[in-house]
């Protein structure tokens, strides 16, 4: 009788079970068709080889370059942020994270059109500075405005679980440590950062992921001159209609990711599951 | 610790700062008084105005809420019903897979979810063959997709962390099972699927890619619309919308925040029957205004028209324009009640477009279900020869399809006609607009001698392409980011056939592109243009007359000329876009009126106005309306000894009369915008110019050994291989990677070291105790504690 239920309990994640196979297991089975088959449909590894060569290579590295540095420095600015709003009122803290998610409820292709306003040499923040006598700094158009862009639309992914984290720790802990003579800086390093790993790994795939497949940031605040694998990707399907290399680099792409977040999982004792 | 605090308040407001900083810039621009969204010229609302007026806009907005509630709502449903399900699972290799396939989508990045669907839905289409299979029903499957995962994740807690006893304990006290499920389970993992679900509206809100890729005839998102703008510009009433969007987003959380906290306790019961009865209503109103929707529409029949166009190309009704669609649908209803009796609803679904190969990938997507496209010339030609279009109508017979066709200016009568099976020719396109590319400077910035031979007319694509030049205006070049501009561009300085079918001289204008690239180009860019030439960012660019206007109507330093070749002939690429018919259509009839609507002459004026290109028509080249908004003309007004206009008795200027009582009309010797977009230079050689220095379609070409395949290939390469990248970055990336691993290695060793100190001293199995007996401990730090026990003790 109870196993019965019980069964009949699981039959509840039936539809969802279902659902997966239709819309998440199927079309990466047809993104894998198109990567390895040609126009005509015939079976190639000539996809996948081109990624070989030193322009794809050059975009691959350039990619994983941008988004690394995106994601070292959304983490640097998010650890202190994070941990001072968990120190916060309770009160305070609600309307702090509020705070912190609202500019998601923009679109952010407007955002990122207004930065394009704000780090031009003629732009808000060099008029700025001109007015108070420094040179026009250029911002727009090089690798630091794509991270720039990077950073600010992926920030709040990483403040949230690295929030949600802190938030939940033990005060008492901390007291301890500097109790049992830890200073500031070795309660940070040996009780708050280890506590907040899954934190810091969920944050981490928050951000890298969406950086590095990004299409609109590099296009607006890049000029153009810095194509990532996102603008390739696009450009397969929306110009150059060449569903099987944009299916094939889909797949390295998927794969680069799988590696990294294996690397990350392997040196994490956590799953990584804090979403929020 | 007071002085600690000050500093990390400042650090916290600082990063704030950043995260506001481009909302408050788009705050500024939405009350600016132009149409720039980089030139401050004046406060004004009109943009807020404008907003309510734009159907297009709030047309999308809605699509995009109803987009947001639907699938937020049903993913929270099959996603609770899901946890439930994974929670009860007692097989763990089960379990894991479904997790580990669930989590999938939030891993994948947005644009592989985007594609991999799409090429299923694509696939499914051709195989159940319907002629529209991309639109609402598909980008919301795709929208549920990927939200599931955060409704499980986030409910999937609260089922584990509920007592298992608690059901059970309902059921003993006379509960039956759907009672303890609704009145003990569901309460306590209602804060999970509240998360969960404003989690999936955010997430589905704020969706861009993978909407853009699943989505097809008839249904646009705002962000779809917004990117869809990038042929001409992102219009401020955009920003508008945001900022009130923000507004109210940000007013809405605050009051709800700064009352829950103190009176969520002391509200009486009272109040929270009040609360559910309000909640109750609202969704009961909603579900009302569906029924009553679902019941009108069943009434009277629609009839529905789905445009596809490019962005900004229309006159939608903003500040006090026409709005061609509306009164297309309320002309073509009162035309039909007249002629047949009844009474119907016609509704047009309009979406954009960013470029024609944007238009083509949709098309051969399989998107289908388009009534009305407005290809340009070259990719008319090939929609055509893959039979992708339907023609309008046999030539001779053409004005009883479209009567207002026989407006069109003699030069263009043989565009677009080609000969069907029966060597009978037909029209395949409607002209819609059609325009020449010039280039567009900024007077502050160039040298003298230069502006000198610009006004000469003695200046050609050189000032883009000549090393002399290339150096001069070093990175203050701005060029086009698309392949066939670009690639034209470079052909008509290197003086070759635009179309040419030699491979080498393609290669040609690859290596000129290669040495132009950045750091001499500034950027490649479309709709930024305005931006960067508007604020005096760039010096020099090669862009469409028509946009070329609009953006001198912001900037006096900005000018404008056509360049001319070294026999000094004009040459330049003239383009035609033109509205056409796919074969896929669904109602050849309505189209038709469609089109021959838009070329009446009120609603061909008023796109000309809007557009800025010039018109084929010559009712609309003759429009005296038109020609005074140009400021070709204009009516010769009585004037006081000051230069004043003499006003009426109604306020209105008086009006010179000739012999006859009609007005007198002056014409500006200058002309106005009039003559650059009906350029007297080439006025009567349009048909000529076509022939010579309109783009065609590659792929068809008589002879041609090269194909648009090619040509994309050049492109690939030109923009994947970067020149002016400096390789800094990398090092800089080598340097954090080098210091992760050193202080990786090194924590592991001072950790051991650290371990065999401490532990060595004190008994490991009472500490794990006391982390576990302690009850108000949370969940991470036990786990954390636990798991640095296990670790030692291997």
């Amino acid at each position: 009788m109870n196993k019965k239920s019980n069964i009949l309990k699981q039959a509840a994640a039936y539809p969802h079970i279902t659902w997966a196979v239709l819309f998440i297991i199927a079309p990466l089975i047809f993104v894998m068709y198109y990567a390895f088959t040609d126009r005509k449909g015939n079976f190639t590894f000539e996809n996948i080889s081109a990624m070989a060569q030193p322009s794809y290579l050059e975009v691959f590295l350039r990619s994983v370059c941008f988004a690394f540095l995106a994601t070292v420095i959304c983490l640097i600015i998010a650890y202190p942020v994070a941990y001072f709003i968990s120190k916060a009122s309770p009160k305070t803290q609600k309307i702090l994270i509020m705070l912190v998610t609202l500019p998601q409820w923009l679109n952010f292709l407007i955002r990122t059109y207004s930065w394009m306003a704000l780090l031009e040499d003629t732009g808000i923040i060099n008029t700025m500075l001109g007015s108070i006598g420094l040179g026009p700094i250029h911002m727009i158009n090089t690798p630091f405005a794509v991270i720039l862009g990077m950073v600010y639309n992926f920030l709040p992914y990483m403040i949230i679980p690295l929030h949600s984290v802190m938030s939940k720790l033990d005060n008492r802990l901390l007291v301890a440590a500097s109790d049992l003579g830890c200073n500031q800086f070795q309660v940070m390093t040996r009780v708050v950062m280890p506590l907040s790993k899954s934190g810091i790994i969920s944050g981490i795939t928050m951000v890298f992921v969406p950086s590095i497949s990004t299409f609109y940031i590099s296009q607006k605040l890049g000029g153009g001159n810095f194509d990532l694998i996102g603008d390739t990707i696009e450009r397969q399907f929306q110009t150059a209609y060449n569903y099987n290399l944009g299916a094939a680099m889909s797949f390295v792409l998927m794969i680069l990711i799988v590696i990294s977040m294996a690397i990350m999982n392997k040196y994490s004792d956590e799953d990584g599951g804090v979403i929020v | 610790m007071n002085k600690k605090n000050i500093a990390s308040n400042i650090y916290t407001i600082l990063v704030f700062v950043f995260l506001y900083l481009p909302i408050l810039v788009l705050i500024l621009y939405s009350f600016n008084a132009s149409d720039s969204t980089s030139v401050l010229k004046g406060f004004s609302f009109k943009w807020y105005k404008e907003l309510f007026t734009d159907s297009a806009t709030l047309n999308a907005l809605k699509n995009t809420l109803v987009l947001a509630i639907l699938s937020s709502v049903i993913s929270t449903i099959i996603g609770t019903a899901a946890a439930y399900g994974i929670s009860k699972m007692q097989n763990k290799y089960l379990k894991n897979v479904t997790m580990s396939v669930t989590q999938i989508p939030m891993i994948n990045p947005e644009i592989v979810t985007g594609i991999s669907m799409m090429l299923l839905f694509v696939f499914v289409g051709s195989i159940v063959g319907s002629a529209s299979r991309l639109g609402f029903g598909t980008v919301l499957i795709a929208h549920i997709t990927f939200n599931l995962p955060y409704v499980i994740l986030l409910v999937l807690p609260k089922f584990k962390e509920m007592d298992k006893n608690l059901p059970k304990a309902a059921q003993d006290l006379g509960c039956t099972p759907l009672q303890s499920f609704f009145k003990v389970e569901l309460p306590a993992i209602m804060p999970g699927i509240v998360a969960g679900f404003i989690m999936a509206f955010t997430l589905s809100l704020d969706d861009f890619v993978i909407s853009y890729f699943t989505t097809g005839s008839g249904f646009e998102t705002l962000p779809i619309r917004i990117y869809s703008m990038t042929k001409k510009r992102v219009t401020p009433d955009m920003y508008a919308l945001s900022t009130l969007i923000f507004v109210s987003i940000l007013v809405l959380l605050l009051i709800s925040n700064l009352t829950s906290d103190k009176n969520r306790k002391e509200m009486s019961k009272k109040a929270k029957t009040i609360a559910k009865v309000s909640v109750g209503s609202v969704f009961g109103i909603i579900a009302i205004i569906t029924v009553i929707v679902l019941a009108m529409s069943a009434g009277t029949k629609t009839v529905k028209l789905n445009v596809y166009n490019w962005g900004e190309y229309i006159s939608d009704g903003g500040e006090g324009s026409y709005n061609t669609n509306l009164e297309f649908e309320k002309y073509y209803e009162d035309w039909w009640y007249e002629t047949k009796g009844e009474r119907i609803d016609v509704q047009v679904n309009y979406t954009t477009y960013a470029s024609n190969e944007d238009l083509y990938a949709k098309i051969k997507s399989g998107a289908g279900g388009y009534d009305v496209i407005i290809p340009s010339d070259y990719m008319l030609e090939k929609l055509y020869k893959e039979g992708e279009i339907q023609p309008l109508g046999k030539v001779d017979k053409i004005t009883e399809a479209i009567p207002n066709i026989q407006y069109l200016n003699e030069q263009f009568k043989q565009m677009f006609v080609y000969p069907n099976e029966d060597g009978e020719l037909e029209l395949h396109g409607a002209m819609y607009t059609y325009g020449v590319i010039g280039i567009v400077y900024n007077a502050d910035k160039l040298a003298p001698e230069d502006l000198d031979k610009i006004e000469k007319g003695e200046m050609g694509w050189e000032i883009l392409y000549e090393q002399e030049y290339m150096e001069k205006y070093k990175g203050q070049i701005l060029q086009f980011n698309n392949a066939r501009d670009a690639f034209g561009t470079a052909m008509y300085y290197l003086g070759y056939n635009v179309n040419t079918a030699t491979k080498e001289q393609w290669q040609e204008a690859y290596e000129l592109l290669q040495k132009q690239k950045p750091p001499i180009v500034q950027s490649y860019v479309m709709d930024e243009i305005y931006n960067k030439m508007e604020s005096g960012e760039a010096a020099l660019a090669a862009y469409y007359a028509g946009d070329c206007l609009a953006m001198m109507e912001n900037n006096e330093s900005l000018g404008f000329f056509y360049p001319k070749n070294s026999q000094g002939v004009y040459e330049t690429n003239i383009f035609a876009d033109a509205m056409c018919i796919p074969k896929a259509s669904q109602n050849k009839e309505l189209a038709l009126a469609y089109i021959n609507f838009m070329l009446s002459e009120e609603a061909a004026v008023a796109n000309a106005e809007y557009i800025y290109y010039s018109s084929p028509y010559t009712h609309v080249k003759d429009n005296l309306d038109y020609q005074i908004y140009m400021g070709y003309c204009d009516y010769d007004y009585e004037l006081d000894e000051n230069g004043e206009y003499v006003l009426d008795e109604n306020g209105e200027p008086i009006i010179k009369l000739d012999e006859n009582g009609e007005p007198i009309i002056v014409y500006f010797e200058d002309g106005g915008d009039y003559s650059t977009i009906y350029y007297s230079e080439f006025e009567n050689k349009l048909g000529s110019m076509f022939d010579t220095y309109a783009y065609k379609d590659l792929d068809t070409a008589e002879g041609a050994n090269i194909t648009t395949q090619d040509l994309n290939g050049y492109w690939e390469g030109l923009k994947v291989d970067s020149g002016s990248f400096d390789g800094t970055i990398y090092i800089v990336c080598g340097v954090i990677l080098a210091g992760i691993v050193a202080f990786a290695i090194y924590s592991i060793v001072i950790n051991r070291k650290r371990r065999k100190l401490y532990w060595s001293n004190s008994p490991s199995e009472s500490t794990q105790k006391t982390v576990e007996k302690d009850d108000s401990m949370s969940e991470t730090v036990m786990i954390a504690a636990v798991k640095a026990e296990n670790k030692k003790k291997d």
